[in-house]
């Protein structure tokens, strides 16, 4: 017990207090910058990053024409897909970006836009 | 009892064709999400990618696409869950999935060619199968 709190008074992180300093509406910094030491939570997907992977999963689909693809095209009405087609592509999206997309947020995914809309705002995209 | 690891989830019967269609893709996603568990079990990494285990599982829904009946498609659903609980809790093979899933019709049986040389078309098409 005691060998623990010794431990522990070693590797102990100091404890930055700069918020005191600051005034609250300072401390809204835009894009996220908090300074999370050791979160391994901060690694987001960038959007160009996002747009890129997410074109080449739905070119790569033999029933679509890779030429008209672009960032807001809707698989049904422009690609000509089926029901079964907008799934398969939801599944390919979903095992691209490591996730699991409910049943729910599935069924509103009918173009790219949207595709890449949700994979960004998702947390746990990989 | 035959499948260990997916439970019914049919119930007898869907009320409507909407709701037939919502447990259709249910099971879909399922299948699909099965996948990269299917291909450690089978060691199919150097046969056949992802993707292409998914197209083929979308080309068995499509052959049944025509179907209209809830009930029917209710029982082609239950047959489609044993199906993947079968291949799913290992009582399958690998030259099962290959046969069944990988490879087309074509390709399981060689046709050499050698001895249709004088054969009319009538019979060669007659040798390959009832309907032609």
């Amino acid at each position: 017990m005691a060998m623990r709190a010794a431990i522990l008074r070693h590797i102990r992180i100091p404890v930055r207090s700069y918020a005191l300093e600051f005034k609250p509406r300072e401390l809204n910094l835009s894009g996220g910058s908090l300074m999370r030491f050791m979160s391994s939570h901060d690694e987001h997907l960038t959007k160009e990053e996002v747009v890129e992977r997410v074109l080449s999963v739905v070119k790569s689909f033999p029933k679509v024409d890779p030429s008209a693809v672009t960032t807001d095209v809707h698989f049904q009405k422009d690609l000509g897909l089926d029901s079964l087609d907008n799934v398969e592509i939801v599944m390919a999206l979903e095992e691209e970006f490591k996730l699991e997309i409910p049943d729910l947020e599935a069924d509103k995914i009918d173009s790219t836009g949207l595709a890449i809309e949700y994979i960004y705002n998702h947390p746990m995209a990989g | 009892m035959a499948f260990t690891l997916r439970s019914v989830k049919v119930p007898p019967n869907s009320a409507s064709l909407e709701e037939a269609r919502s447990r259709v893709f249910g099971f879909f996603k399922a299948a699909c999400r099965s996948i990269p568990n299917i291909m450690q079990i089978y060691n199919l990494d150097d046969v056949v990618t992802t993707a292409q285990l998914r197209s083929a599982i979308t080309s068995e829904f499509r052959k049944n696409s025509h179907v209209t009946n809830p009930k029917v498609i209710d029982m082609l659903l239950f047959k489609g869950m044993e199906e993947l609980g079968n291949i799913t809790e290992h009582a399958k093979q690998r030259h099962h999935i290959i046969g069944q899933y990988v490879v087309g019709r074509q390709g399981l049986v060689q046709d050499l060619g050698t001895k249709d040389k004088g054969m009319s078309d009538f019979l060669k098409s007659f040798y390959r199968s009832n309907y032609f």
